[in-house]
């Protein structure tokens, strides 16, 4: 496999620099789609890149004891969801890559946990509160994640993503107890898994404000935000690739074009409804979460004896 | 040539002559500076024995004192499964040693002659136990000389009495530990000398007479065999921390004893229970036990066990606010993977599935590397807290805070220990976890539960890092407590001295370099394993746990999973440097600033968040798992005015007149 060590960086890299260019764009078609079912005119749909520019020359302020940890935090933030992304085994692809479905979960975390060590390292009680939300909501999601792969694994008999992706999940018959299970189980925790609204309770606006990014500004600031408008993509991405088959047979730029749609499709559900639902309080989601794991761990307990 | 037997006794005797050289110095610092030259010495030594068994296989076990009367015999051998606890003892007790040094500074009013004497003892007894072979009387005496002197050592502080009722409830369950361990070998032992394969005579009570005897009480008395089994699984069970027996002892003794002694006993000296049960179950039981013989069964309680174990430890370390007891729940919540990894291995190993061998010793191997590993960072975590408390007083987490800017060592490498215990990629803490989940997983193929136990052990990782992201937090990070030394002043630095940072350095170092070549760990272990293998343990020896993937990477088997820390490296590394050039772009300015409370109030101590804050939802769901941490002392709780020099002003009232 060490032949394929380029393969695997350049293939990764190219993913990566895919997301982190498409990402605000997401962002944008969010905002103006939000702004049409609020009846108002909305920002253009190219503004988040001029609002990431802009921050980048802005003064960057850090209140932290320990500002190495800030800016560490930062960089960790935005490198964790391309990482992910740079994990991926090709569209429909069977080639190479860095690692299996666990590293892909512990990937998933990291990005958390970039999180956690920027609220943490500002301090202030706000960002505390932010990031104690931010755990507790990991803690039990996270885990959503991986029980939705491991079910894809118990069928699929692997661990490589390449044999996880593209309706492993349902099973030979295509239809697998389990599999629905899970995907009711994930398109219910969704939202909570890019932190949208109603679950957006780590950044709060308008009762923590904005939790563990509150004390960050400038170019950290944008590479937080980045970070986030990352995760969503690849979360998405992580969705269809998991739970809606199909395209990957009419090959190269055609199968790319019709995952990117159906990744499209799955943030513009997302967009839809956060504009339409208010904020469940933590307590209130914490419960929700945790019916959903309970049903997680019960659908895996079907796959397993093959359901 | 001296044989590694010779040499493993020559390491434990050494200790012994360390143990009443420093009986004479009064001085913390030279007697420091002795033990550490003996146990240098005696760490080389158990090294070369394990550098022996690597190249040249296993030797002939070696009869050193025998009274055939009374059925008595030293009889040491240093195999594979050994050498593997031997390298750890060997790596961490060096380090724990050298860190006591300075370490013991701060312990007014307490000699050295109450430390490392019993220090010394405890790691001598630690190298002899993992090697003898007496199940019966020897065992007794290591055991005892474990015991004892750890007991000393937990409570070295002996004028608070917390520290005493903790030294005596763990006297009492090691005593009880060791007790049904006995019972077990004496239910096994047959009545008399054999001869063992090689025609030499064992003694009764010698491990090898036990293997002789198994397979005539498996065809007779099978009922006997299973006793024996349970009391070994509860006996070492209570030694490894296992629920329910760790809560009685472990989260009040790890505590109470000074730092570098829970980095020992937390790091290595649990993990003789699982050398313990790793050794009773796969060494003695005989070849195909399997075939007509639960051990399916035992495996499956294992798993059970060890779930509930690590479940169960990890959320009452959750709840913890002092920093030493949520390093010891945490270390319940570990064991919980090494016995739930054993129990995997031993529900695969009868199976007739042919990936089931692999596997098997895929989890076997990743207990193992598991184990090597919780020692590496649980010490370092343990020394970490040691450092914190000698520079602050104190190891309360509402009372320390922002420490990584005034320890910045100390820090940074508590921070790589936190990270690798929570399973961040190219840490070692992730490469052992990969290979015990991956195991349970792809179990799933011989034993349909075992998918499902693995995704509570997942599921229970998330929980390590919110106990790591709080401890480390509350220590390292956030704001300081105004009684921090230093607190407001400018990067006043309260670093420890260098030879309390280096081992603390080596360590960090070690968990990266294994994080980032894992195969090198799995090679040791599978190198020293690969002609130990006897009994019920052969089936692994044949297995082809992994293979290599990339330069440092490890695959499974038959390629259905794998991970190449340096491919994951190298695309991190540009992203990273991508990230470093994005914020660097616009060349804005850095100023320092204080965080912004609305604008209302000054930030003061009031407004911390206090360690019981963190996570209420999660408790309040698990209140019932118990855990519940004691009431900490307050000693500033009535003079909220006396500060530490060089601290915060006392907070300005809040102005309330404003809207």
């Amino acid at each position: 496999m060490s032949g394929h060590l380029h393969e695997i960086l350049a293939r990764g890299l190219l993913q990566a620099g895919a997301v982190l260019l498409a990402a605000p764009l997401a962002e944008g078609v969010m905002r103006k789609i939000t702004a049409v079912l609020q009846s108002r005119q909305g920002p253009p749909v190219i503004q988040p890149y001029y609002d990431l520019l802009k921050l980048m020359g802005k003064e960057d302020l850090e209140c932290g004891e320990s500002p190495w940890m800030q800016r560490l935090a930062g960089w960790l933030a935005l490198v964790a969801p391309l990482s992910v992304a740079a994990l991926w085994p090709g569209i429909g692809g069977q080639g190479p890559a860095a690692g299996d479905a666990i590293l892909l979960v512990y990937l998933l975390t990291l990005g958390g946990v970039a999180t956690l060590l920027a609220g943490l390292a500002a301090g202030s009680t706000y960002s505390l509160l932010g990031i104690s939300r931010e755990m507790m909501t990991m803690m039990v999601l996270e885990p959503l994640l991986a029980i939705a792969l491991l079910v894809a694994a118990c069928h699929a008999d692997s661990l490589q993503l390449a044999d996880l992706f593209g309706g492993a999940i349902y099973g030979r018959s295509g239809h697998s107890g389990s599999g629905l299970l899970m995907l009711g189980v994930l398109v219910f925790a969704f939202q909570a898994m890019v932190s949208r609204r109603p679950f957006d309770m780590t950044e709060a606006e308008s009762e923590i404000m904005e939790g563990p990014l509150m004390e960050y500004s400038g170019p950290k600031l944008a590479l937080l935000q980045w970070a986030r408008m990352a995760r969503l993509v690849v979360s998405s991405a992580l969705m269809v690739a998991l739970f809606w088959p199909g395209g990957a047979q009419l090959g190269f730029p055609w199968a790319a074009l019709v995952f990117a749609a159906k990744t499209a499709a799955v943030i513009l559900a997302v967009t839809v409804i956060a504009a339409t639902h208010v904020r469940y309080r933590v307590d209130q989601a914490i419960r929700y979460f945790g019916g959903m794991l309970l049903a997680g761990l019960a659908a895996l307990g079907l796959a397993c004896f093959g359901f | 040539m001296t044989t590694p037997e010779q040499a493993v006794l020559w390491a434990a005797l050494l200790c012994g002559a360390g143990a009443i050289a420093t009986l004479i110095p009064r001085s913390k610092r030279l007697s420091g500076g002795i033990a550490f030259l003996f146990m240098g010495v005696a760490g080389l030594l158990v090294w070369w024995a394990v550098a022996r068994v690597l190249m040249n296989g296993p030797g002939e076990p070696e009869t050193f004192v025998a009274y055939p009367a009374w059925g008595f015999a030293l009889r040491l051998h240093v195999d594979g499964l050994s050498a593997v606890f031997l390298a750890l003892v060997a790596t961490v007790s060096p380090a724990a040693v050298f860190f006591s040094i300075r370490y013991l500074d701060h312990h007014s009013g307490y000699g050295p002659r109450r430390f490392y004497p019993y220090l010394l003892g405890f790691i001598g007894a630690m190298v002899a136990i993992v090697s003898t072979t007496d199940t019966m009387y020897f065992f007794f005496i290591f055991w005892q000389m474990m015991t004892l002197t750890s007991y000393a050592l937990v409570r070295f502080e002996h004028r608070r009495p917390e520290n005493v009722r903790a030294a005596n409830q763990y006297l009492l369950m090691m005593q009880a530990a060791c007790a049904l361990t006995m019972l077990g070998a004496l239910l096994l032992a047959p009545a008399g000398p054999v001869a063992s394969a090689g025609g030499e005579p064992v003694m009764r009570f010698d491990f090898e007479a036990l293997a002789l005897q198994m397979p005539m009480l498996l065809r007779e008395q099978r009922g006997v065999v299973t006793a024996a089994l349970l009391l070994f699984l509860v006996g070492f069970g209570i030694k490894l921390g296992i629920w329910p027996f760790g809560q009685f002892w472990l989260p009040d003794a790890h505590p109470a004893a000074p730092s570098p002694v829970s980095a020992l006993l937390s790091g290595v000296m649990i993990k003789t229970g699982i050398y313990g049960l790793i050794r009773y179950f796969l060494w003695l039981l005989p070849e195909h036990t399997g075939d007509d013989y639960p051990v399916a069964g035992w495996g499956a309680a294992m798993v059970v066990l060890g779930g509930i174990t690590l479940f169960v430890g990890t959320m009452q370390a959750l709840r913890q606010e002092q920093a030493k007891r949520l390093l010891a729940y945490s270390s319940m919540g570990q064991a919980g993977y090494l016995l739930f990894g054993l129990g995997v291995c031993l529900v695969l190993l009868p199976s007739a599935h042919p990936a089931a061998p692999s596997l098997a010793a895929l989890a076997l191997v990743g207990v193992l590397f598991h184990t090597l590993n919780h020692g590496l960072f649980k010490s370092l975590l343990f020394l970490g807290a040691g450092s914190v408390q000698r520079a602050t007083g104190t190891l309360d987490l509402n009372r320390l805070g922002g420490l990584l800017a005034r320890m910045p060592w100390t820090g940074a490498a508590a921070l790589v220990a936190a990270l690798a215990i929570s399973g961040v990629p190219l840490l070692n803490g992730f490469a052992s976890k990969w290979c015990l989940f991956v195991s349970a997983i792809a179990g799933g193929r011989c034993a349909p539960y075992l998918p499902w136990a693995g995704a509570v052990a997942i599921l229970t990782s998330a929980v390590t890092l919110a106990c790591f992201v709080k401890w480390y937090g509350m220590i390292f990070l956030a704001r300081s407590h105004r009684r921090v030394p230093g607190a407001g002043a400018d990067r006043l630095s309260i670093e420890s001295p260098w030879t309390m940072r280096l081992p603390l350095l080596l360590l960090a170092a070690a968990c990266v370099a294994l994080g980032l070549w894992p195969a090198l760990a799995l090679d040791f272990v599978c190198q020293s394993l690969q002609e130990s293998w006897q009994a019920l343990g052969s089936g692994l020896g044949r297995a082809q746990p992994w293979a290599a993937a990339g330069i440092t990477g490890i695959m499974m088997a038959d390629g259905s999973a794998a991970y190449l820390p340096l491919a994951l490296a190298a695309i991190l590394a540009p992203l990273v440097i991508g990230a470093i050039l994005l914020s660097r772009m616009g060349a804005s300015a850095r100023r320092a600033v204080s965080p912004w409370l609305c604008g209302y109030v000054r930030e003061a101590n009031e407004h911390r968040l206090q360690a019981r804050h963190y996570y209420g939802e999660i408790h309040r769901h698990f209140r019932w798992l118990g855990g519940a941490p004691p009431p900490q002392p307050q000693p500033d709780a009535a003079s909220g005015s006396e500060a530490l020099p060089g601290s915060n002003p006392p907070p300005a009232p809040p102005d309330c007149s404003r809207p």
